[in-house]
C-alpha cells in the first residue's frame, strides 16, 4: 500500500518538475499528429517535414511572443484507434494547440478530445465534413472537397473550353465529396456528364475501365485519385489511346505523380495549393525552403501543413498570447498571407482560399491559372 | 463489339498475372496443407527485385531473371526457416506464422525503399500495337507470354520428368513416396522455388504495368489469390489455371456492368461463398464428392478440409 502511494507521489513530483521545465525554458508547445508509419507514412511524413520547417523559420527570427515553439509529434498510423490515446498524450504534454497532417478517419477520432480539452485543433490535410462540426475550437486550412470539385468544373469549362465529360472517381469520402461538388457545379460551366465510374483505392489496372471509357470518347476525363492510382491510370489511359485531357485534384500533386505516369502525364491539370509560377515571398520562400530541406519537391499535403502553422503562429502573434482560449479567439478573425495564399476562416472555421492550377509540362509541375471565384468556392458554413 | 474484345483481352491479361501468383499457391497447399500467405510478400519482393536491378544495370533481362533466382532462394529460406520447424503443430500455427511474415516483407520493404513506392527509370517494354481495333501493349503482350511460357514449362516438368513425378507422387501418396526413396525435404524445397519464382515474375510483370512498385502491392493478391485457390478447388493446379483466367474475365466484365452493384475486389469473393455453398471441394476439384448436398452444407466443406487434413 505505501508503495503505491510512493510510486504516485515520486510520479506527481515528475509530472510537476516536467511541467515547471516546460514553463522556464519559455517554450511554447504545438501539438503534430499525422500518420508516420503504415500506408499514410508518404504524405505524413511530408507533412512532418514541412511543420518542422515552419518551426524552425519561426525559432530563427526569435519565436512567437518571446517564446519559442516546440513541435510534440504523435503518430496516429493512419487509424482512428490510434488517434485517440495519442491525443490525450499530447494534452498530457501541455500543448497549446493542435496541427494535424492525419487522413480524416483518424482526425475524426482525435478531434473531440481536442474539443473538449479546448485546445485549437487545425485540419490541414483532413476532408471529412464532421472535423469542423465537432465545435468552436476546430479549424481546417484545406478546402473541402466539394468545393474543389466546384473549381474542377471551372477549370473544365472556362479554361479548357471542353464540354463531354467522364466521371472517374475513386471510392474514398475524398473522391466522392470531389465528384459531389463537381456535379452540382457542372451544368453552370455547360458541362455534359457522359459517365460516371468508380474505382477503389487499391486498384492499379484499369484496362477494363479503360476500354469503356474509349468507347464513351470522352473530352475530358475528371480523374480523382492519389498519385499510385492515377499515375497507372493516366499511363494506361494513354498507351490505350486514349487522348482525352486529363483534369485531377490538389491529390496529385506529388512529383511521383509524373514519376510514374512519365510522358503520359504531359498536359495533366489540377486544381492545387500550390501557386509554381507564384512571386508571392511566402509561397517562393517556402518552396524553396522545402526543397532544400528535404531534397524533394513541395506536394499538397506540405504546403497545406506549412499554411496551418503559419495561421496558428498570424493569430498566436495577434492574441499576443499562448492561451488556447485567446489562439482561438484569434483564429476566428486571423487572415495571412501562407504558402498556400492568402486564406482566413468563414462562420464554421473552413478555409477561404483560391485555388491555383497546375499543369505537367516537361516533366514537372507548372502554373496553370487559378479559379478565384468566392461565391463558387464558398466553403459551407454550417 | 469491339468493347466486348477488348473487355475479354483485359480479362485474360489479369487472368494471367492471378494465374502465376496463384499456382504457387496451391502448389504449397498441394503439398502442404498449409495456406501460405507470404505468398504475396514474395510478389511483392519480387517486384521491387526486379525493378531494383533493372534501373541499376538498365537491363530488364537481367531484372526479370536476377529476381526470379532471388525470391526463389528466398522462398526456399522461408520454407526452411519458417514452415519446416512448425510442420507438425495443428495446421493454424503455420497459417498465423505466414501472415506474420506477410507483414514482416511488407514492412522491410517499406524501411529499406521508402514509403512512396519505386518507379522504373525507363519504363521497360513500352510501346504498344494495334490488334483487331483494340490497342494492347507490350508489356501486357509480354505477361500473356511470360504465362503461357512459364505455366507450360511447369507441366512438362511435373509430367515428362523425374523429378516431376516424384513431386507430384509426393502430393498425391507423400508416405508412399517416401518408402520409394523419394526424398520428401527436397521436394518441399523445389516446390517453394518454383511457386516463388512464379510470383516473383508476376511482381516484376505488374510493376512493369503500373511502372510503380509499393510496400503494400502484396494485399490485394494475398486474398485474392486465396479465393482463386477455393474457387479452383484447393490444390489441384489445373482448376487453379481456369480459376484465375475466370476470374480476369469476370471482373473485367463486372467492373464494366456491375460496377454500380459490386466492387471489383468483392467479386472473387461473391464467386468464392457460392462456390462454398453450393460445390464446397472446389468448382475443378478431381474426384466427384459422394456426398448428398445436405451434408456438403454442414461445414464438411474446403474450409474445414483445408484446416484439418494434411497428409504431410
Amino acid at each position: 500500500m505505501s508503495k503505491k502511494y510512493i510510486r504516485w507521489v515520486a510520479g506527481l513530483a515528475l509530472a510537476v518538475v516536467a511541467c515547471h521545465g516546460a514553463l522556464a525554458q519559455g517554450t511554447t508547445k504545438i501539438g503534430f499528429h499525422a500518420g508516420l508509419t503504415g500506408p499514410a507514412a508518404a504524405d505524413g511524413n511530408a507533412a512532418l517535414a514541412a511543420a518542422k520547417l515552419a518551426v524552425e523559420q519561426t525559432n530563427a527570427t526569435g519565436g512567437v511572443n518571446g517564446k519559442k515553439l516546440e513541435l510534440v509529434v504523435y503518430d496516429d498510423q493512419g487509424k482512428p484507434e490510434q488517434a485517440v490515446p495519442g491525443a490525450n498524450r499530447i494534452i498530457g504534454d501541455g500543448v497549446r494547440a493542435v496541427i494535424s497532417a492525419g487522413f480524416s478517419s483518424p482526425s475524426r477520432a482525435a478531434a473531440p478530445v481536442f474539443q473538449k480539452a479546448q485546445i485549437p485543433y487545425l485540419a490541414a490535410i483532413a476532408f471529412a465534413p464532421e472535423i469542423t462540426r465537432t465545435g468552436n475550437y476546430m479549424f481546417r486550412v484545406t478546402s473541402v472537397g466539394e468545393v474543389q470539385g466546384r473549381a474542377a468544373a471551372k477549370v473544365i469549362g472556362s479554361a479548357l473550353h471542353k464540354k463531354r465529360v467522364v466521371l472517374l472517381t475513386i471510392k474514398t469520402d475524398f473522391g466522392k465529396t470531389l465528384a459531389a461538388g463537381f456535379k452540382e457545379a457542372a451544368p453552370k460551366f455547360g458541362l455534359d456528364l457522359v459517365k460516371e465510374y468508380e474505382y477503389a483505392p487499391s486498384d492499379r489496372q484499369f484496362g477494363p475501365l479503360i476500354a469503356s471509357i474509349k468507347a464513351d470518347n470522352p473530352e475530358v476525363i475528371y480523374a480523382t485519385g492519389f498519385y499510385f492510382t492515377a499515375g497507372p491510370l493516366v499511363a494506361q489511359l494513354r498507351s490505350a489511346g486514349v487522348t482525352a485531357d486529363i483534369v485531377g485534384a490538389e491529390s496529385l500533386s506529388s512529383q511521383q505523380y509524373i514519376d510514374i505516369a512519365g510522358q503520359a502525364a504531359e498536359g495533366t491539370v489540377i486544381t492545387n495549393v500550390i501557386d509554381w509560377g507564384s512571386q508571392l515571398p511566402e509561397v517562393v520562400g517556402f518552396l524553396k525552403a522545402y526543397e532544400a530541406a528535404t531534397k524533394t519537391k513541395a506536394e499538397a499535403v506540405s504546403a497545406s501543413t506549412h499554411a496551418a502553422l503559419t495561421m496558428l503562429i498570424a493569430a498566436m502573434r495577434k492574441a499576443n498570447s499562448d492561451e488556447p482560449a485567446k489562439i482561438r479567439a484569434a483564429l476566428e478573425t486571423t487572415e495571412a498571407m501562407t504558402a498556400i495564399g492568402r486564406i482566413s476562416f468563414n462562420k464554421l472555421h473552413e478555409v477561404k482560399k483560391s485555388f491555383p492550377t497546375s499543369i505537367v509540362r516537361d516533366g514537372r509541375w507548372q502554373r496553370f491559372g487559378s479559379v478565384d471565384d468566392p461565391v463558387l468556392l464558398a466553403p459551407p458554413e454550417q | 463489339m469491339s468493347l466486348i474484345l477488348n473487355l475479354t483481352a483485359q480479362g485474360l491479361i489479369n487472368g494471367a498475372i492471378y494465374a502465376l501468383i496463384a499456382i504457387g499457391l496451391a502448389m504449397v497447399f498441394g503439398l502442404l496443407r498449409v495456406l501460405h500467405i507470404a505468398h504475396a510478400g514474395m510478389f511483392a519482393l519480387g517486384g521491387y527485385l526486379g525493378l531494383v536491378i533493372t534501373n541499376a544495370t538498365g537491363s530488364f533481362a537481367l531484372g526479370l531473371v536476377g529476381s526470379m533466382i532471388a525470391v526463389a532462394v528466398c522462398g526456399m529460406v522461408m520454407y526452411r526457416l519458417c514452415y519446416e520447424p512448425i510442420l507438425d503443430q495443428p495446421p493454424y500455427v503455420p497459417l498465423i506464422a505466414s501472415v506474420g511474415m506477410f507483414l514482416a516483407i511488407e514492412e522491410m520493404l517499406r524501411l529499406v525503399f521508402g514509403d512512396h513506392g519505386l518507379s522504373y527509370r525507363v519504363p521497360p517494354l513500352a510501346g504498344a500495337i494495334t490488334v483487331a481495333g483494340m490497342r494492347i501493349k507490350f508489356a501486357e503482350l509480354a505477361v500473356l507470354v511470360m504465362a503461357i511460357i512459364l505455366l507450360s514449362a511447369l507441366g512438362l516438368f511435373a509430367t515428362r520428368t523425374r523429378i516431376g513425378m516424384a513431386w507430384r507422387a509426393t502430393v498425391s501418396e507423400p508416405r508412399m513416396a517416401a518408402s520409394c526413396g523419394i526424398s520428401l525435404r527436397k521436394v518441399r524445397f523445389l516446390n517453394f522455388a518454383i511457386g516463388s519464382a512464379f510470383a516473383a515474375a508476376a511482381g516484376v510483370m505488374v510493376g512493369v504495368l503500373n511502372n510503380l512498385v509499393e510496400p503494400s502491392m502484396g494485399a490485394v493478391p494475398s486474398y485474392k489469390a486465396l479465393a482463386i485457390i477455393v474457387l479452383g478447388g484447393l490444390g489441384s493446379m489445373g482448376g487453379t489455371l481456369i480459376a484465375s483466367l475466370l476470374l480476369g474475365l469476370i471482373e473485367a466484365f463486372g467492373a464494366t456492368y456491375l460496377a454500380n452493384l459490386l466492387d471489383r475486389d468483392s467479386i472473387a469473393f461473391a464467386a468464392m461463398l457460392c462456390v462454398l455453398l453450393v460445390k464446397p471441394e472446389g468448382l475443378f476439384s478431381g474426384p466427384k464428392n459422394q456426398r448428398s448436398l445436405l451434408e456438403r452444407l454442414q461445414l464438411k466443406g474446403a474450409a474445414q478440409w483445408a484446416l484439418t487434413k494434411r497428409p504431410s
